[in-house]
């Protein structure tokens, strides 16, 4: 037999010029099912008016980002047993630092500008993905292959950091990542796109970033290791080495 | 549109809400720091009073029995304590070391930070 | 002379590669989408960029038309594809059966195909099943699925398509001779209604199609068939692997990012707005998958949910040819200014678009022939970083 919970699912509302207040929709739900599941049925059989962001409902898109419970989550990967008992409330509210076009939907359009301005690799060969899950010791040939990168630009990320929240201009973490990705070396351009103002001295090291991304990108690793990419670049510069 | 960030959410990093370790090491770093400053300013005007001559010397040291003025400075030395070692833990990760275990080093830091506050209240008030 | 408006309703795969089309062939073009993009069956896709090896031995006509889109979508998308490649592989006596017929039917498709022994797979793909009998590698692939609508939206949108997200559409306009003149939507965002007027109404609404043709009276011949897919939480293998046998349920495992993903069933079910999920039917994925890839019985499943196919025409489940319809309605009823187009697959997005387009020219006399072949899309953050 499935379990079966009842929930209070209490949904951030906001239309047009609204004030945020929050509806609370009672439902039953099983726990083992996602956050994203119970939003959904909300629109599905409770309110056809309710707006929020998803797609791929297994964590390759990057759509389906929300604060649950205050915390940034995937919620099409975060099972409701794991942020909330039976009889308790839930509460879901759009990512931090991103514009509200209504309810839980936010606008991606600032975050993917700075995205591109790093020109953040979509695909990469699989031989250049640091981390490998399982270790696996694929055959020699394995350079040909390419894959998605980690990161799946969902913004969790920068809704978490609380540097993007003062400092609309910040590049944020997942650029930063990203252009640590891409490295100052293969990229020289790179280099006065982070190393300024609102780049990769901004960082104030809360590492909330790394603590809520959902996809092994561990942005705080990467911003520290382009600071590395940077003061090298500048040394190498410094030295006549081009 | 709301929620945008701005440069006008002057408090943002305040709230603890919704945050984490690293999150909330960042507020208590940035809380010291803050303190730290103004205390380094109170010091500096009370330095000059204290200069005008032996009377306003020696009313100064009587003040500093006053408990809740001691409770003051043993916050001051808390809160640098607090701030100076999280401030190397911050000094490590910037240079790649412990970046992966940068919540241990913050609770390994505090519980040092813990033991020093500790010993410093001792001999404050029973030294 | 002013461009002729098309709407397009729904911003599926169908949809956004149908915008790409008529923006370059000079169409003024507004996309209306009750939710984001992707919201339906397109953002929840397995992920096979299909190379027609499933579907040879069935159904040429499919299996040819994937081949050709397959190369195509390789040249203009690039952006969203993992290209590495597909194994069919058997793994019972039953399974060697059906080589013969599949290298046949491979073949007369054109799908380029390589015979390998079982070491030789097993050197290529170390997580299979150790127990494989035979092998054959094609030119599968996966793509994620947002991205790669957003490339053809994005591209659309640069070419000048408006997109309108939330914003449902609640009716049809007519001019009272039964000519469909535009739509009533109510803009979900904010709560308000509309009335949106164009030369032609595309509805790309995949297994939704039926409630918007039938807000013109007419009955459409799509069949909601969902099926399940299973994420698991480890990067098994690197390329599609299948099973060499007549499609069934859970004979497809596929990479993407640090996953793998299981998929699928199909039965029927009358509302697509929510199919929820069973265990019988995460447990097939779980049987059915570890007999392609043993390791997946101690991953951990990551993300489990369902989608669901428009199928075309009589007949249910997977009998039905998987190509794609497109009704010029003024033909099949006697409404103009309404296309349905719908069925198909995400592989055969591309020439869906083009064959819906060249309907929607020919009602309104425009000769621009179709491009998108050739035409490398632009990055799909273009779709959010270009302004609405
Ligand atoms: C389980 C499964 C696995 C699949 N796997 C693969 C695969 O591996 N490879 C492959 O090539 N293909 C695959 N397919 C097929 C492919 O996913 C679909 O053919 C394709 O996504 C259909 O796209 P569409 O645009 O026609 O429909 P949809 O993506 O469903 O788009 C329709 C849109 O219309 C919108 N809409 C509906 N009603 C309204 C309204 N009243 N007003 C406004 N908008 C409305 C919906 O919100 C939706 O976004 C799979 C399908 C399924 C079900
Ligand atoms: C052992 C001594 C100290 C060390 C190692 C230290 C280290 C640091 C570090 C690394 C930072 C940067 C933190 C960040 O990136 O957010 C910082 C910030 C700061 N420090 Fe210190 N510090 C010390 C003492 C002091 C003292 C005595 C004062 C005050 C008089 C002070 C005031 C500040 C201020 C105002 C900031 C800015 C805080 C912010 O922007 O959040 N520091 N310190
Ligand atoms: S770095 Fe992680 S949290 Fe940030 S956008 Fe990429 S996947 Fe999301
Ligand atoms: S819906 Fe795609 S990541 Fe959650």
């Amino acid at each position: 037999m499935t379990e079966k919970w009842n929930i209070t699912l209490r949904v951030s509302r906001q239309k047009d010029t609204e004030n945020q207040h929050f509806d609370d929709f009672k439902m039953e739900v099983n726990p083992d099912e996602y956050v994203l599941d119970a939003v959904e049925r909300v629109w599905a059989f409770m309110d056809r008016t309710l707006c929020y962001r998803h797609a791929c409902h297994h964590s390759t898109c990057g759509a389906c980002g929300m604060r649950v419970n205050g915390v940034e989550k995937l919620t099409c990967i975060t099972p409701i047993r794991a942020v909330t008992s039976n009889g308790a409330t839930l509460k879901v509210e759009p990512l931090r630092n991103f514009p509200v076009v209504s309810d839980l939907a936010v606008d991606m359009g600032a975050f993917y500008r700075k995205m591109e301005v790093v020109s953040a690799r979509a695909v990469l060969p699989i031989t250049e993905a640091e981390i490998e899950n399982p270790a696996t010791n694929w055959p020699q040939n394995d350079a040909q292959f390419l894959r998605l990168s980690d990161c799946l630009e969902c913004g969790l990320c920068i809704s978490a950091c609380p540097v993007a929240a003062t400092s609309p201009e910040y590049l944020g973490p997942a650029p930063l990542a990203a252009a640590q990705d891409v490295g100052i070396h293969r990229n020289p351009e790179l280099l006065g796109i982070v190393d300024c103002e609102d780049g990769v001295w901004r960082c104030h090291s809360a590492f909330e970033c790394t603590a809520v991304c959902p996809s092994f990108v561990d942005p705080a690793r990467r911003i520290m290791a382009l600071r590395t990419q940077v003061i090298g670049a500048k040394l190498g510069k410094l030295f006549g080495k081009a | 549109m709301n929620n945008q960030p701005s440069a006008n959410k002057f408090w943002a990093w305040f709230n603890p809400m919704g945050r984490q370790v690293g999150g909330w090491a960042f507020i208590l770093n940035r809380i010291t720091a803050l303190g730290l400053t103004f205390y380094l300013f109170l010091h500096l005007i009370v330095l000059n009073q204290l200069a005008q001559g032996p009377a306003a010397y020696g009313g100064f040291i009587a003040l500093t029995e006053n408990p809740i003025v001691k409770l003051g400075e043993l916050l001051v030395v808390a809160a640098a304590i607090m701030h100076g070692l999280n401030g190397i833990r911050i000094i490590f990760t910037s240079f790649g070391i412990g970046v992966t275990r940068q919540k241990e080093l913050f609770y390994g830091f505090m519980v040092v930070a813990l033991v020093a506050i500790l010993f410093f209240a001792a001999r404050m008030y029973m030294g | 002379m002013t461009k002729p408006h098309a709407i397009i309703i729904g911003a599926g795969f169908t949809g956004v590669a149908t915008a790409h089309d008529l923006a370059l062939r000079g169409f003024d073009v507004t996309v209306v989408e009750r939710g984001d993009i992707c919201n339906g069956t397109s953002g929840r896709t397995h992920g096979l960029l299909h190379s027609g090896g499933r579907y040879a031995v069935k159904d040429k006509e499919s299996a040819i038309e994937c081949i050709d889109e397959n190369t195509i979508l390789r040249k203009i998308v690039p952006q969203v594809i993992e290209p590495n490649g597909g194994l069919f592989i058997a793994i019972e006596e039953g399974d060697l059966a059906y080589a013969e017929q599949f290298i046949e039917s491979c073949e007369e498709c054109h799908i380029q195909l390589d015979e390998l022994t079982p070491q030789q797979a097993l050197k290529l793909e170390p997580n299979i099943n150790p127990k494989v009998l035979s092998a054959f590698i094609i030119p599968d692939g996966t793509f994620d699925p947002l991205r790669l609508a957003l490339a053809f939206a994005g591209t659309a949108k640069h070419n000048g398509a408006k997109f309108r997200t939330y914003t449902e559409v609640q009716g049809l306009l007519t001019d009272g001779k039964g000519t469909v003149t535009g739509i009533k939507v109510l803009d979900r965002a904010s709560n308000k209604s509309q009335e949106l007027h164009a030369d032609v109404v595309v509805n790309a609404t995949g297994a939704w199609a039926g409630q918007i043709t039938g807000m013109a009276g007419l009955d459409a011949p799509v069949k909601p068939t969902p099926g399940i897919m299973v994420a698991y939480d480890q990067r098994f293998v690197q390329r599609a692997i299948n099973r060499l046998n007549v499609p069934g349920d859970g004979d497809i495992v596929l990479p993407q990012r640090r996953m793998v993903v299981v998929g699928t069933t199909s039965f029927d079910a009358e509302n697509p707005d929510y199919i929820p999920v069973t265990d019988e039917q995460i447990k097939i994925m779980l049987d059915r998958g570890s007999e392609l890839i043993p390791g997946i019985r101690n991953a951990k499943p990551r993300g489990i949910y369902m989608a669901t196919r428009p199928l075309v025409g009589g007949g249910s489940g997977r009998s039905i040819a998987r190509t794609f319809k497109c009704y010029d309605h003024k033909e099949t009823h006697g409404i103009d200014g309404l296309v349905t187009i719908t069925g198909g697959k995400a592989t055969t997005l591309r020439a869906m678009a083009e064959k819906t387009a060249d309907v929607v020219c020919a009602k309104l006399g425009v000769t621009t022939a179709c491009v998108t072949k050739e035409t490398p899309l632009l990055s799909y953050r273009q779709y959010y970083t270009i302004p609405n």
